[in-house]
């Protein structure tokens, strides 16, 4: 299982975490309890 | 099991197993691979003259490795068919035959070396899974010393050590001098109710009642033995539970609440201590025993996967099988016409494996007597003249409800409807618009939009909720009286699965300034794994705002189950604050971009269109 780096799209906290693409996980902010967790990008694709 | 055996009506399939499923519910196709056994099953009578003359001798799995059994052997006494079985990885005389002794011996002739694998193909209408459970297995908790010391056993080999049928005929004795221990331990939730990344983090409800009925056991069969049980909780729950903890307090049994932090061997007597807090008696007392007995947790089966992959099931998080509705539908399976019973679906003893088994046959029996099923009129139906067979939506449907579509050859899927549950996930993936989810079609959908963002969208919550948890989680909230504020406005969907991009875009596009997605927490989806396409979609859409410079955070995905009324009206309150902050000018650029992008997109659409539509138009004679 390797470790992701997340964004949470409600506080902005960003934290890393597991991940395994064939077990998906309910993904929930450490800080303020969220669902609207976000796998951070490395590089942000241009518009 | 004889009866099972004997009865006239019940096929029983022993040494097989499932290769594959197909079909639905009325209609399913079991594909069955008998393996070999090597003996003929109709001539065997189990005289074991075969297994006098076999020279191999392997650990005997029923006696949990304590004897030997022979390659040919019984798996155990009451074993059904009462039918030997050659095991042909210990077997010297299957491949090539070197041996072929018990063939010798065997006056009916039964050995045959020559057998193969047999597949048999079933027609079924129901299917009940009872593929019970497994027993943890504690060699990992090093603090225990089990595989250590050899006087250290867990609960499932004493139940073996004091069997009349086991290896020892019933004679309780140790391990390490073959003598009957005087002072046994008995440790309680080992593997069960951790935190720790090797254990698991639930009861396994059955191992006090175990471990109370062995206490007793011992006490009547050895009187004066010293029993002490190291426990966290008793959990004596259930019919004459209570009463049977009381009678082995009364009978000398010793409970002690607290866990041992390791265990020790002494070199030469081969006895255990270990450092105990009595945490009833606030006191710390060293203990020293004969024999360790560790009360091992159940887990799921680890061959689960398997079936669960057969059957489209969803597990929860401890891995066990999930029901379609643990009140109302506590033995149905979210796969229709698949039923669950005993420790496949959670950790339980006899008697609620009885029930629940009896249940389940009959929902079975229900079934095929009424010989046809009513579906919901919530399913999905393909527009054939827009499918063009891309097998999308085949991929992401959780009840493998759509079969068929080629997009090389154009031929459009099939919605199996016995099958479809109505999640909508397919309509949602579907890049063509193919799929229509009746009475949750996208008009609809979209319709509602525009009903909530005619009127002062800035001053509104556009929120998604799923019937079956979110909208109950609203529900309980409005019921409750808890206070939050009124700018959202619900728009229903069966699952979260159903929330099409394109709604979410659309709702931007018209104004709205935060929208919130929400649906049943990922081991509780009704839809089996719906929510799953879900959270790649909001992924996608995050990514696709954050490209046309519009804010993702505006977008929010939550789970919120029926029982939470308070996440739900604090989810309120916090996207309240959002909505708040949202300005007139970001609201106004988010609709012209996305305006903008739309109209590119059914440009593109468009172009594409007429570029076939101008291919087609070519008439052949003009090509050759």
């Amino acid at each position: 299982m390797e470790e992701i780096d997340y964004k949470c799209m409600h506080c902005g906290n960003e934290y890393r975490g597991s991940f395994d693409k064939l077990i998906p996980i309910e993904r929930t902010c450490p800080k303020c309890n969220s669902n609207s967790i976000r796998r951070a990008k490395k590089k942000p694709r241009k518009p | 099991m004889m009866d099972v055996g004997r009865h006239s009506k019940i096929n029983l399939l022993t040494y097989s197993e499932i290769e594959n499923i197909g079909g639905y519910i009325g209609n399913f196709q079991v594909t069955v691979r008998k393996k070999a056994r090597y003996v003929d099953e109709k001539e065997c009578n189990a005289c074991a003259e075969c297994e006098k003359v076999c020279p191999v001798v392997a650990a005997d799995e029923f006696q949990e490795g304590f004897s030997l059994r022979k390659a040919i052997y019984m798996p155990f006494p009451q074993a059904v068919p009462s039918v030997y079985i050659l095991d042909d990885k210990d077997c010297l005389g299957h491949n090539p035959i070197a041996c072929g002794k018990c063939a010798e011996v065997c006056e009916k002739n039964c050995i045959d070396f020559d057998m193969k694998d047999e597949i048999i193909t079933l027609n079924v209408g129901a299917i009940i899974t009872a593929t019970g459970m497994d027993v943890y297995d504690p060699t990992e908790m090093n603090e225990y010393g089990y595989t250590q010391y050899e006087n250290v056993v867990t609960s499932m080999e004493f139940e073996r050590l004091i069997s009349a049928g086991g290896p020892t005929e019933g004679h309780f004795i140790r391990p390490t001098d073959r003598e009957t221990p005087k002072r046994i331990a008995f440790i309680q939730c080992v593997g069960s109710r951790s935190n720790s990344p090797i254990g698991n983090p639930y009861c396994s409800n059955i191992c006090c009642m175990n471990t109370i009925k062995d206490s007793l056991l011992l006490m009547d069969h050895y009187p004066g033995i010293e029993i002490t049980v190291f426990y966290i909780d008793i959990r004596a729950f259930g019919k004459g539970f209570e009463d049977l903890y009381q009678r082995s307090k009364q009978a000398g049994v010793r409970y002690i609440r607290g866990l041992p932090g390791e265990i020790f061997e002494n070199s030469k007597t081969k006895n255990l201590s270990m450092l105990v807090e009595d945490t009833v008696a606030n006191t710390v007392t060293d203990f020293e025993f004969d024999m360790v007995v560790l009360s091992v947790g159940v887990i799921p089966r680890r061959d689960s996967d398997t079936i669960q992959r057969l059957l489209t099931l969803s597990t929860t998080t401890d891995g066990f099988f999930m029901e379609s509705h643990p009140k109302l539908k506590p033995v149905d399976a979210p796969t229709g016409g698949v039923f669950l019973a005993g420790c496949a679906e959670s950790p339980k003893d006899v008697k609620d494996s009885v029930t629940q088994a009896s249940a389940a046959a009959a929902r079975a029996q229900i079934l095929l007597n009424a010989g046809k099923i009513s579906v919901q009129a919530i399913t999905s139906q393909v527009l054939t003249d827009l499918c063009t067979g891309c097998q999308v939506c085949v991929k992401v449907c959780p009840f493998h409800a759509i079969t068929g579509g080629d997009a090389k050859l154009k031929i459009p899927v099939e919605i199996v409807e016995a099958a479809c549950q109505g999640c909508g996930t397919c309509a949602a993936e579907c890049n063509f618009d193919a799929l229509l989810m009746r009475h949750f079609e996208d008009k609809q959908i979209i319709s509602q939009i525009d009903a909530i963002t005619s009127e002062n969208p800035s001053e509104k919550v556009v929120v998604f909720a799923c019937n079956w948890c979110s909208y109950g989680g609203a529900d309980l909230a409005g019921l409750s009286r808890m206070q939050y504020p009124t700018s959202q406005r619900v728009i229903k969907t069966m699952c979260s699965g159903r929330v099409d991009s394109k709604f979410v875009l659309h709702a931007f596009e018209k104004g709205a300034p935060i929208l919130l997605v929400s649906g049943c927490h990922y081991a509780d989806c009704h839809y089996i794994d719906a929510n799953r396409w879900t959270v790649k979609r909001v992924d996608k859409l995050w990514d696709k705002l954050e490209r046309l410079g519009i804010r993702p955070e505006r977008l929010q995905l939550e789970w919120i189950s029926a029982a939470e009324g308070q996440k739900w009206a604090n989810t309120m309150k916090d996207l309240e604050k959002m909505r708040a902050q949202v300005t007139q000018e970001e609201i106004e650029y988010t609709m012209k971009v996305l305006k903008e992008d739309r109209e590119k997109s059914e440009a593109r659409k468009k172009k594409k269109a007429e570029m076939k539509e101008s291919v087609k138009e070519i008439p052949i004679d003009v090509i050759a």
